[in-house]
């Protein structure tokens, strides 16, 4: 285990390297949030409603920023190993002896977290300030517990989407998609709660909602219930996405041909 | 046991083929057209541990995919390969303990950070002791000539100082063998002597065998002792170093630059002179050192004229390899010589 820690250490370690940059590029959150602060204000002013669907303003705003704190910090493995696979550099990372997967865990990780850190307190410090304080400090590991397992599906449909750079090179189009499904039946434009019964039926039978909608809604409100469906929901994805990661990157190494020779 | 044991190894690769312009690129979205391309074809050949062997060929010759088949990188289309004992398409990881390997065109050191974060990087990767990894980056700091560079950020080092310093990563764990993929490209004459240098040190000190890739007959001659030559990823020609340059490079190029115009029909003795420049201020000559002596040329190039520069080198692979395939007609018979 020792590799994997230095590894997201050094990850870590760069991401640090540029301060600056850190902080810029994760001011971008404000812009969201306050776009998000306007449409749902709105929308609660014409509900005429304090609460739509057991939410408050103040509850979908703080769900709005775990999402976008997920979403904007969550490593971008695809693009990441299909470059590796277009410039080459793909050749040094499998040849040391270590788990290709499991270093890019650690590294993603070690890359992620300075950023989701920065995100949420530049975000959170925003949403504060328009629409109230954040969820109590109870609520926070409920959300940690169910964060975590929500970047680890993140990173295993990541690192899918990256492998098939094994066999197509370019993966945008592929990233795009599981973007938009991420959007939109992950719950994190709108949270699914406000959907029609049946799309949060279909949305919360897909690996989507456990991504995004789980946590960032055990955040504003935590419930044992809703927390083990979560996490039980999160492992059997997890069980059923690591095993075809693993599968693909076995079958994968077959076929690849690395640029350069 | 050879530390290298190739027999018959193949790999091909199948590429897209489209013809230029929008309608050959809608037509190849319904109708793809493949080729395939066999980028290493029947190759056999062994390599003795702690041996320095030259594996050398022009660009597209199938020598990179040849040393990623070997560190298990690319798994191979065909034939078998061992490496220190090891299947390496099969046994990568446990492979990757014994060997060190450098990608001279791709950088293994982390960008952004100084060199000595990658290399303690390592030492945790190769499962070494702290106290060792620090005792070994001193040494090969020392070899290396590296000691002042190993806290500045990668990024600022210049190509030859990085290249040292990716050498010293590749030999932190103390590997058995050494594949090296074009360690010199783009290097300029000093660099490429201070890596050469280095590594003869290192690899009589530590008894490591050397694979080098290189399409610069400069780091054959200065390092190996045996040399393969491959073309088309097929070997047309494996001897000593010593014999490949008795029989094919034993001709030096010189390329001078006067001030002045040289005057018409300028010629030097013992010499042939390949080529003029249009404006008459440059010319190129071959000469052969064991005939003509490098001291007689220079003193009559410089007895000629003012000399603003003037560059010498040995012929070019491409040179090489026509020579071998004239000499021999076919690549079979030079294949007999035996493996010296």
């Amino acid at each position: 285990m020792k590799k994997y820690l230095a590894v997201f250490k050094i990850n870590l370690l760069n991401s640090l390297t540029y301060p600056a940059e850190l902080v810029t590029r994760s001011a971008m959150i404000l812009l969201f949030m306050w776009i998000f602060f306007q449409l749902w204000r709105i929308t609660f002013t014409a509900a005429g409603s304090d609460i739509i669907n057991s939410l408050s303003l103040r509850d979908t705003m703080w769900y709005l920023l775990l999402a976008e704190t997920l979403e904007l910090g969550r490593p971008r493995l695809a693009r990441v190993i299909s470059e590796q696979v277009k410039d080459g550099s793909i050749a040094y990372l499998l040849n040391k002896p270590y788990n290709f997967l499991l270093y890019q865990l650690s590294s993603g990780l070690g890359e992620s977290l300075p950023r989701m850190g920065m995100l949420f307190v530049l975000g959170g410090a925003q949403v504060w300030a328009m629409a109230g304080p954040p969820p109590d400090l109870v609520n926070w590991p409920i959300a940690l517990v169910a964060l975590a397992g929500a970047w680890l599906l993140h990173f295993c449909v990541n690192a899918l989407i990256g492998l098939s750079a094994f066999a197509v090179e370019e993966v945008a189009p592929f990233e795009w998609i599981y973007q938009k499904l991420v959007f939109i039946l992950g719950g994190m434009l709108i949270p699914l709660d406000f959907y029609p019964v049946w799309l949060q039926t279909i949305a919360k039978s897909l690996p989507f909602a456990y991504m995004m909608y789980g946590p960032a809604r055990l955040f504003v409100q935590p419930d044992p219930v809703f927390f083990t469906q979560i996490i039980l929901g999160q492992l059997l994805w997890l069980a059923v996405l690591g095993g075809l990661l693993v599968l693909v990157f076995s079958r994968g190494m077959k076929r690849l041909a690395i640029n350069g020779g | 046991m050879p530390a290298i044991q190739v027999t018959n190894l193949t790999k091909t690769f199948r590429t897209k083929r489209k013809a230029a312009g929008l309608g050959a690129s809608i037509r190849s979205l319904f109708h793809p057209e493949y080729k395939t391309i066999e980028a290493v074809r029947g190759l056999s050949f062994e390599m003795e541990s702690g041996e320095l062997l030259g594996f050398i060929g022009p660009n597209g010759a199938g020598k990179s995919t040849t040393i990623k088949i070997l560190t298990g990188i690319l798994f191979p289309s065909g034939g078998e390969a061992k490496v220190l004992g090891f299947i390496p398409w099969k046994q990568r990881q446990k492979l990757a303990y014994h060997i060190g390997t450098v990608f001279g065109q791709r950088p293994q050191l982390w960008y952004h950070l100084p060199a000595i974060d990658t290399l303690i990087l390592f030492g945790k990767i190769y499962e070494m002791e702290d106290r060792e990894t620090r005792r070994r980056i001193a040494e090969l700091a020392e070899v290396f000539e590296i000691t002042d560079l190993l806290e500045t950020p990668v990024r600022k080092l210049s190509l030859g100082q990085r290249m040292r310093c990716e050498v010293a990563a590749s030999l932190l764990h103390k590997p058995k063998l050494l594949l090296l993929d074009e360690p010199s490209i783009g290097l300029d004459v000093v660099a490429k002597q201070h890596i050469r240098d280095a590594l003869r040190e290192m690899a009589k000190q530590e008894n490591v065998g050397v694979l080098l890739t290189s399409h610069d007959a400069g780091d054959l001659e200065a390092l190996c002792k045996r040399v393969i030559i491959i073309n088309h990823g097929q070997i047309i020609y494996q001897d000593k170093v010593s014999t490949l340059k008795r029989s094919f490079l034993n001709s030096k190029l010189v390329e001078v630059r006067y001030a002045e115009q040289i005057p018409t029909g300028f010629h030097i003795e013992g010499t042939e002179t390949l080529k003029v420049a249009k404006e008459r201020y440059g010319v190129k000559l071959r000469f052969d050192p064991r005939i003509t002596p490098v001291e007689k040329v220079m003193v009559a190039l410089s007895a000629a004229g003012t000399l603003v520069d003037i560059t010498v080198s040995d012929p070019p692979l491409e040179e090489v390899i026509a020579a071998i395939y004239k000499k021999g007609a076919s690549p079979s018979p030079l294949l007999e010589r035996g493996t010296g």
